[in-house]
């Protein structure tokens, strides 16, 4: 039996127990949405101001002009910090346990909470290099996600 | 160094742990009784009364918001009732309130009140509840983010970038853990641990073990808040607040202004500083420090703030029991979130509570002797914010 076989009959789940909680995106935050459907890591910039915001706002935080662009990150990273869950997490995320979650930075300078996939936990290394790779979740969701750039 | 202005005259607590048979009513009425008793004033003197929000909701926010406390406390001369809360920081958010309302001159009393009963919600609410908390719903919580993974990665950061030992990290829960065995209304008050138990126990996030991730319970307590002038007349031993600073980082850790986990003194460190200077005090002047982690890693990252350590070595006083009782620095006496237990937004208040109770000499076997200054702080959100306050039974000079 598997692990969510295993935890519906002990907590009583159903399915819906199940389901992983995905972004609703906002009315400025949708073309960041849009990009990740389209494979592409967007960010936003102020035209005036050049200030990069992530997560994105109604206006820029730096000089609240509304004046922006999308601009494409290079989808290069470093790990800054990570951690690795083992146990206490909500339901949809107990089969994929042990998951990582680290901070990454990206080349054009915004930090992100985000996964880093398809690597040895235990080469993980502050600094290591990373690059994006795109997870198709759901019809509208695509997550931007991370692994170890190959050496 | 600012003029003082205003003191806490009296204190009340409950024992923190898993009652879900005592409500949250009972305890806010319990404690403000024992407040009111313990201050030795008239309860129709209580010019106003503030209550601090019960997380994930509860009937009883309903409650505070239309004036069921004043009533059910039979608070008679009552002119003003308030919730007030900022998370972790409610502590801070609900005294500066009471402060506010003191200098407007309404009444010279302020009774200060926080329950909270976390038992009537599942361990599954609870989880998730605090996911979606300490996360972004949009961008964190997607990917399986917890409040655990949170001080995780600040955890195993701060290791790698200050050469902190997670012996050192696991020190922390010790040194907490001895104090809560002298407070009989710790949640874990009969229970002692060693750094092994700490080390060995089940990882939850590494690096975090289950012993360095709190425990939710429920508790509560209350104080009274006077003027300094009124605290000299109708109280032996006021505890007077010296001197408060505050600084606001960020909602989502990834927008903090301490982007370098190593350097996190560099934003803690100018509120303490501020601090010290508004109560005329220095770090040496200081016969404990109060703090409020949560998690180890936040009270290592305090303690290379306050001014007695350099920075990135407070892991080392920790693992030499300097911090325990007992020890040089007395920290956080309670024993805090870890062993004290995890109130919601009422860990802020026992802290500052039982730094009351020490200044006052009504701290039982945890009694600092001679202690005449302390520390306290307190923070919310996702380690959004920080909040010093300087307390001491005497004016300094």
């Amino acid at each position: 039996m598997d692990i969510k076989e295993k935890l519906k009959q002990q907590f009583n789940l159903s399915d819906e127990d199940f389901v992983k909680p995905l972004p609703v995106p906002t009315k400025w935050s949708q073309p960041f949405w849009d990009g990740a459907k389209q494979h592409k890591l967007l960010l936003k910039r102020c035209e005036e101001c050049g200030r990069i915001d992530h997560p994105p706002y109604l206006y820029c935080t730096s000089c609240l002009s509304d004046n922006h662009v999308w601009i494409e990150a290079s989808g290069r990273a470093t790990l800054y910090a990570f951690a690795i869950n083992e146990y206490g997490v909500p339901f949809p995320f107990m089969p994929d346990l042990p998951y990582v979650l680290a901070l990454v930075d990206l080349e054009e300078g915004p930090r992100m909470i985000t996964n880093v996939i398809d690597c040895d936990h235990k080469k993980l290394a502050n600094g290591m290099k990373i690059e994006v790779v795109f997870e198709d979740v759901s019809e509208h969701i695509t997550l931007p996600k991370w692994r170890p750039v190959k050496q | 160094m600012s003029k003082v202005e205003y003191a806490v005259i009296g204190t009340g607590e409950v024992p923190c742990g898993i009652y879900p048979k005592r409500s949250e009513f009972e305890i806010a009425y319990t404690v403000a009784r024992q407040a009111i008793q313990d201050a030795g004033i008239n309860k129709n003197e209580i010019g106003a009364v503030l209550g601090a929000v019960h997380i994930m909701g509860s009937e009883y926010n309903t409650e505070l918001f239309f004036g069921r406390l004043p009533e059910a406390i039979g608070a008679k001369g009552c002119k003003i009732t308030a919730a007030t809360v900022s998370g972790g920081g409610s502590s801070f958010s609900i005294r500066k309130t009471a402060e506010g309302i003191l200098n407007s001159g309404e009444t010279d009393t302020v009774l200060v009140i926080h329950a909270q009963r976390f038992s009537q919600f599942s361990a599954n609410e609870q989880i998730k509840y605090f996911a979606a908390a300490g996360s972004d719903i949009e961008w964190d919580l997607p990917y399986g983010m917890t409040y655990n993974a949170l001080s995780a990665m600040m955890t195993q950061g701060y290791m790698a970038y200050t050469g902190t030992t997670i012996e050192q990290v696991a020190s922390v829960c010790v040194s907490h853990r001895k104090w809560a065995n002298l407070q009989p209304n710790a949640m874990f008050y009969k229970k002692s641990l060693t750094l092994e138990q700490v080390l060995n126990s089940r990882t939850v996030s590494y690096p975090l073990t289950a012993f360095m991730c709190n425990v939710l319970a429920d508790g509560g307590s209350a104080y009274i808040m006077t003027t300094a002038e009124k605290a000299r007349q109708v109280c032996e031993r006021p505890v007077y607040i010296l001197g408060e600073a505050s600084d606001y980082s960020h909602r989502s850790i990834t927008n903090a202004v301490f982007s370098d986990f190593s350097k996190m003194h560099s934003f803690f460190e100018p509120v303490a500083k501020r601090a010290f200077e508004r109560a005329g005090l220095a770090p040496e002047d200081m016969d404990i420090f109060e703090l409020y982690g949560s998690y180890p890693v936040i009270t290592l990252m305090l303690m290379d703030s306050i001014g007695i350590v350099e920075h990135g070595k407070s892991g080392v006083l920790f693992e030499r029991s300097e911090t325990a009782p007992g020890g040089k620095y007395p920290c956080t006496t309670n024993g805090e979130a870890l062993s004290f237990g995890h109130t919601g937004t009422g860990v802020g208040f026992s802290v500052f509570v039982e730094g009351v109770r020490q200044l006052q000499g009504k701290a039982g076997r945890a009694q600092v002797p001679g202690a005449k200054f302390l520390i306290d702080d307190c923070g919310g959100g996702a380690f959004m914010d920080i909040h010093f306050t300087v307390m001491g039974n005497e004016i300094p000079n």
